[in-house]
């Protein structure tokens, strides 16, 4: 009797070895459904990061080439303005060669045209009078 | 004893070791030469990399425009097109400059010469018309191109000449207004520092370094193109039929002293400078001094009745010359009037009745008034290379000096300072000094000029009374020619001696000049027109009088004068 309370209190290593195994069998679906859940929140993050960095590349990328083709237009419309000017400038010569008084003449000249021996000129006074 | 396995161990780590000291050896060489390339050797491995992608350009800054007073262009920068040649890139260069030739005005030959010259790169033309260059740009032949160069233009060709000189190919002003006032009309060119592409296009990012460049003024002058226009016109005209050596026109706002127009002949084309004549160059207005002659007897009588020792009623008896300091003056082809006045002296020009007048002034007031009338004195005018003309010091005078000055000899003054001096007399006694630039235009704003009194020379009365006395000359006088029909003129013609080296006059040889204003009662103009030794000698004035007459009925019915007169 008192033997078998003694096997009662006191368990065999073997049990108890038996009853830990038990016991890690019980909780190893846990533990690996943890291990699990913080490889995936790793991998997600780190693929978040790395779209992160991603999109922010070519958001800088994006901007760059954007600010870069934004010169190459400036330069171009600089250009267009420049030519613009200078066709411009030709044009007032051409418009102060025409309207210049010798040359006016001299065409005037070569189409048999004389100059006025007098112009008559009625005086405004004389006019208002009359009036 | 060693296995097989330990053997390769053994093997491996030696490898191993020597890979290692070798990679370390390595290290070490690249991080000597990193760190030469980063200290000693950092600036010039700086320099090269820069120098692959950055341009340091020059910004030219605009040269200012040239108007007249009505706004038209007289002077302007356009850039124009220049023909370059790459030979190396031109396959067929015997049949490139053959088709060139017609274009640009060269021969086949002399284009082939220098396209194998054996230069890498060569102006074929500078400066072309855009009429040209689009017609050489039509025949596409690889190796040829264009640059943008700028070119000053004179759209008036050869008016004005004088007044506006001409800038040279490396864009400096000379003579006239682009050299009086180069500094204002060139600017000061910018810079600009920046990174280029392979394809040298500038690029929007990275280095940038913008100095703006400050563009030259804008000028305005006091000329008028018709005035302008007119003066010259007369004065070739006059020139050509006298066979003068030269001549030479300026007109002038009496009322302010603004040069209204200055014309020389012989003249040039500002575009053309290298085929001109030197002597074409020489602006006769200012630069060239002579003796006047009888034009200087209105000066001499205006000072007279200023300090009432005449009157225009005053009379002598004219017996064809007069005595003074033991010589003896003619008057022109020694003829004696008798009992003269001295509106007669003025109207039939007479040489004795001139030194009568002196005579009762004195040598220190004659020589008073003719320094007051500004002879002797640059007068100021903002163009380069003016002469002051000469009238030697008082205590330099003989006797019979007083009776040459009288008329115009002996003393020397440029057509500018005649025309400023009679201008005096129309305007009621003030010397103003003659200007050219009316006003200046930059960023900064307009600025004006402001007419500048000299002095006052003759009181308003005696101004009154010469206005009179001159137009009388014109009415009833030797100047009968200069009259325009519906206006009163005023003016005196001028035939003075020419001297030699040695200080003889020359026989028969003279210089012939009318000097006058119109409308007489409120003159809008004076004009001074002067022939250089013209071929009909004594009979010059009548073609200087016929050249006033032409400038001013252009001159009037422009700025809208009504007449003051019955045509």
């Amino acid at each position: 009797m008192a033997l078998a309370r003694h096997r009662v209190a006191r368990p065999s290593l073997r049990s108890a070895a038996a009853a830990h195994h038990r016991a890690t069998a019980r909780r190893q679906p846990a533990a690996r459904a943890v291990a699990t859940n913080w490889e995936i929140r790793t991998f997600i993050g780190v693929v978040a990061f790395i779209a992160l960095v991603v999109v922010l590349a070519i958001l800088y990328v994006g901007q760059t080439t954007a600010v870069s083709r934004g010169g190459y237009d400036v330069q171009r419309l600089t250009e267009q303005r420049d030519e613009l000017r200078r066709q411009n400038g030709l044009l007032e010569v051409r418009i102060a060669k025409l309207d210049s008084p010798t040359r006016i003449e001299s065409d005037a000249k070569r189409l048999g045209l004389v100059r006025a021996r007098s112009v008559p000129i009625v005086a405004a006074e004389a006019l208002a009078a009359v009036r | 004893m060693l296995g097989g396995g330990d053997t390769l161990d053994v093997v491996s780590s030696r490898r191993v070791r020597v890979v290692f000291w070798l990679l370390a050896f390595a290290t070490v060489l690249l991080a000597v030469r990193i760190t030469y390339w980063q200290t000693v050797g950092r600036g010039a491995l700086l320099e090269r990399a820069t120098s692959q992608i950055r341009s340091d350009l020059a910004l030219p800054a605009h040269r200012g425009f040239i108007r007249d007073r009505n706004g038209a262009i007289l002077a302007t920068t356009v850039d124009l097109r220049s023909l370059y040649a790459i030979p190396g890139r031109i396959a067929d260069k015997a049949g490139s400059a053959a088709r060139l030739a017609p274009l640009i005005g060269q021969d086949a030959a002399t284009i082939q010469r220098a396209l194998e010259s054996g230069a890498e790169w060569l102006y074929l033309k500078r400066w072309l018309s855009e009429e040209i260059a689009v017609q050489v740009a039509d025949l596409k032949i690889a190796g040829l191109g264009f640059e943008n160069e700028p070119k000053r233009l004179y759209p008036n060709e050869t008016v004005g000449a004088h007044v506006l000189g001409f800038v040279n190919d490396l864009g400096v002003g000379q003579l006239g207004i682009e050299a009086r006032y180069d500094a204002l009309l060139k600017g000061t060119d910018g810079r600009l520092i920046v990174e280029r592409d392979p394809a040298n296009r500038a690029l929007a990012i990275g280095l940038r370094t913008e100095t703006p460049a400050r563009n030259g003024a804008d000028l305005v002058l006091t000329i008028d193109l018709v005035f302008q226009a007119a003066a010259e016109r007369e004065l070739r005209a006059a020139v050509e039929k006298e066979g003068a050596k030269g001549g030479t026109v300026v007109v002038m706002d009496p009322k302010n002293g603004a040069i209204l127009a200055l014309a020389s002949y012989p003249t040039f084309d500002p575009a053309h400078v290298a085929q001109a004549d030197p002597e074409a160059l020489r602006d006769r207005a200012i630069s060239w001094s002579y003796e006047p002659g009888s034009t200087i007897k209105a000066m001499t009588v205006s000072a007279a009745i200023d300090q009432r020792v005449v009157s225009p009623t005053t009379s002598y008896n004219d017996v064809g010359y007069a005595i003074i300091g033991g010589r003896r003056l003619n008057n022109a082809l020694g003829k004696a009037w008798g009992p003269t006045t001295v509106l007669q002296v003025l109207e039939r020009s007479l040489n004795a009745g001139a030194v009568f007048v002196a005579s009762k002034l004195g040598a220190e007031r004659l020589h008073d008034y003719l320094g007051r009338f500004g002879f002797g004195e640059p007068t100021g005018v903002d163009l380069s290379g003016e002469q002051g003309g000469l009238i030697r010091p008082l205590a330099e005078w003989y006797p019979v000096d007083l009776g040459t000055a009288a008329f115009g000899q002996g003393l020397s003054a440029t057509p500018l300072q005649l025309a400023a001096a009679y201008a005096a007399i129309a305007n009621g006694g003030t010397l103003y000094r003659p200007f050219v630039v009316a006003s200046r235009r930059d960023a900064d704003g307009e600025q004006r000029t402001a007419p500048v009194a000299v002095r006052r020379v003759i009181s308003s009365e005696t101004a009154a009374t010469l206005r009179t006395m001159l137009t009388s000359t014109v009415d009833n006088g030797l100047a009968k020619n200069a009259s325009v029909a519906g206006y009163s003129v005023a003016g005196k013609t001028g035939t003075a001696q020419v001297p030699s080296e040695d200080g003889r006059y020359l026989d028969d040889v003279y210089i012939s000049s009318f000097a006058g204003f119109a409308p007489a009662a409120d003159p809008r103009f004076v004009a001074v027109v002067v022939l250089d030794e013209p071929e009909s000698r004594l009979l010059g004035t009548v073609t200087a009088t016929s050249a006033f007459r032409g400038m001013a009925l252009d001159m009037l019915r422009s700025i809208r004068v009504q007449p003051d007169r019955q045509p």
